[in-house]
């Protein structure tokens, strides 16, 4: 793969164009001072092992939280479940949530989960919530 | 630092060649990786399933020719043939229709239990070769399906009654899936998912006693009809069994009822496994009880019913599934709002392990796995096609709903085998074999081929321990203590887990209050 000063960047993964979270993916793992989500050979070790068969649930759910994070504060907050959402569901108009129910849902999940009641999911919450689904750990990965 | 170590790792040039080709090796890799690139997980552990089924088929093939056939035929070259080998008539030749009854020619080939001769060749004990054979083969096939089933059960969404929510629906989003049209489908799911959950959390709040009360009665109104369905289909069989129809019969019920159960979609997956257990042991009784009764070579009858029934059951599979995607491509067309029908994982895997238990009458033709190789490998190419052709194939809607599902989901997967396995040690301790074929002839019953092994080492010095442990152990009351010790120890390990898992409820709840 070359030398270690070489890069990876985001349009080269063009197997996972289509992934919804391709950029998440990217910035969370990547370890350059540039903060463009390019990654080394290193960080592509590192995500690969993350998604693989052998990472415990606490790795995959750490890693989960911070590609959940859209703004990389250390909480989920409305304004990141609301991109999660967004990022999940489709694009068109009618495959779009509109903001009521993006409003109920909201609401929903942080009924669900916040067990401090702050407003916001932090991370032993949402591995909480993760614990109680089973399928999160089969889903959660990327075979090459 | 980390980079010079993977460098350092001692691949020459050649062994990186080798890489690529040992992967086109591995059968059907480049399939699964599409097929899961496509429809996500779950549908990919059923066909992970079909594969591991496969290899467990050739390999027991291979014991089983290895170890029963491969002796019985060179027996059959060498110029000292007695009496006993059974040959094939003069008037008997080759038709094409052995291949759909099993009779006829097949009768007298090693494909069937009575072929096999009794004599000892050349030191070679042929009796206990069988025996042990067969016994080796159902051991390992129980321990390999319940090793199957836990995995499976892993992988296959069979979440609690919480599988509403919206933070489970979020998060498990199918990283495996690659196909952009099918990542686009499943957000477009998702997000009616979503609208549903929302809006079925906003009705329950409006839902009255007496709703309820219906809601029941009807429930227990399918039930009845149901297991009275059932029923009826099993006598139905009992007093057909004499006849050739019998498998035909049998398989045509299993395609055309489950389609029949799926109007009641509660109840579909214990109906089914109900009226396939049920049809088996009306079978098993049958075999057992009247057909001794009927002379010479009933194994190899039965050896045969087994055949066809296997035979039946593969061409139903694949009428099955070519009439499923007839009626769903034209369903789809004429009923545009019908929506895309789905590849229902949960029904295809139990119809896998009804195959598979089919499996149970090696004991009466030790060449069965030979069809079933073949019938799985056909059947892989089918369901693929099948997959790929109900366009747009959707993530099963409904994840498995019902809260119990878990424990019956194991229970039911094992129930059959444990019929079928448990008929045959009856067959073994009680029944006598019949007097002319087979390698048990002349015999009380087949377990007294152990016996008579046990004999022979009396004799010889150096195994005393085992005589020791047969006498005191298996044939004493020892046996059955330790069974019960077993039991025990199981059903304390239970209470044990039970016990932790109300703890760790209890203590959650101490850190949300």
């Amino acid at each position: 793969m070359g030398t270690t000063a070489s890069q990876l960047s985001k349009e080269s993964l063009s197997e996972y164009q289509s992934n919804p979270f391709k950029e998440r993916i990217c910035q969370v793992f990547s370890t350059s001072e540039q903060k463009d989500g390019s990654l080394t050979f290193e960080d592509f070790l590192d995500l690969l092992s993350a998604f693989s068969d052998s990472a415990t649930l606490e790795i995959k759910s750490h890693y989960a939280f911070r590609i959940f994070d859209f703004d990389d504060d250390g909480t989920l907050d409305c304004a990141d479940l609301e991109k999660l959402v967004n990022c999940l569901t489709g694009e068109t108009n009618d495959a779009k949530l509109s903001s009521t129910e993006m409003k109920q849902l909201i609401s929903n999940i942080l009924e669900e989960s916040d067990i401090d009641k702050d407003g916001t999911v932090n991370l032993s919450e949402f591995q909480h919530v993760i614990s109680r689904s089973p399928d999160f750990v089969s889903s959660f990965k990327i075979v090459l | 630092d980390r980079i010079q170590a993977i460098r350092d790792l001692p691949m020459s040039f050649k062994e990186k060649k080798h890489i690529s080709t040992k992967q086109t090796l591995k059968l059907w890799q480049g399939a699964m990786k599409s097929i899961g690139g496509k429809f996500g997980t779950s549908v990919l552990t059923y066909f992970v399933f079909l594969k591991w089924l496969l290899m467990f088929n050739i390999f027991s093939f291979l014991v089983n020719f290895g170890f029963v056939t491969i002796p019985l035929l060179v027996y059959k070259q060498t110029p000292n043939i007695s009496q006993n080998v059974n040959n094939v008539p003069q008037n008997v030749t080759f038709r094409g229709l052995e291949i759909l009854t099993g009779a006829g020619y097949f009768k007298y080939t090693v494909m069937y239990y009575g072929s096999y001769s009794n004599e000892s060749l050349v030191g070679y004990n042929m009796q206990l070769a069988y025996f042990f054979t067969i016994a080796v083969y159902m051991v390992l096939c129980g321990i390999s399906l319940i090793f199957m089933a836990v995995n499976f059960k892993d992988n296959y969404v069979l979440a609690d009654s919480a599988s509403n929510s919206a933070w489970q629906l979020l998060c498990t989003w199918d990283f495996s899936v690659t196909n952009e049209k099918a990542v686009k489908q499943r957000r477009n799911n998702l997000c009616v998912q979503l609208k549903e959950s929302l809006s079925e959390m906003a009705q329950q709040e409006r839902i009255t006693v007496s709703e309820k009360l219906k809601h029941y009665g009807i429930n227990f109104g399918c039930w009845l009809l149901s297991t009275s369905l059932a029923f009826g289909c099993a006598a139905s069989i009992y007093y057909e069994a004499k006849t050739l129809l019998v498998p035909f019969v049998v398989s045509l019920i299993n395609l055309v009822i489950p389609l029949f159960y799926s109007l009641f979609n509660k109840f579909e997956h214990y109906s089914n496994v109900f009226l396939k257990m049920s049809i088996l042991s009306v079978l098993c009784y049958y075999w057992m009880s009247k057909v001794p009764a009927k002379g010479s070579g009933w194994e190899s009858m039965v050896g045969q019913s087994l055949y066809r029934l296997v035979l039946f059951d593969f061409l139903f599979l694949m009428l099955g599934s070519f009439f499923g995607e007839f009626l769903s491509v034209i369903g789809t067309k004429l009923i545009p709002r019908m929506g895309v029908p789905e590849f229902d994982v949960a029904r295809n895997v139990l119809e896998l392990i009804y195959s598979q238990t089919l499996a149970i009458g090696i004991y009466f033709s030790p060449l069965l796995p030979a069809m079933q190789i073949l019938k799985f490998f056909i059947l892989f190419y089918l369901k693929k096609s099948q997959v790929s052709l109900t366009h747009n194939c959707q993530p099963p809607r409904r994840s498995g709903r019902a809260a119990q599902m878990q424990t019956i989901f194991i229970f039911l997967l094992f129930f059959p085998f444990f019929v079928g396995a448990l008929s045959i040690v009856a067959y073994t301790a009680w029944l006598t074999p019949s007097k002319s074929c087979g390698p048990f002839r002349g015999l009380n019953n087949s377990f007294s081929a152990v016996d008579v092994w046990i004999g022979d080492l009396k004799n010889i010095t150096g195994s005393q321990w085992v005589v020791e442990i047969y006498n005191n152990v298996i044939r004493s009351e020892i046996f059955y203590f330790l069974i019960t010790l077993i039991i025990v120890i199981i059903y304390i390990l239970w209470q044990v887990t039970n016990g932790r898992k109300e703890l760790i409820r209890r203590l959650r709840q101490q850190i949300v209050n």
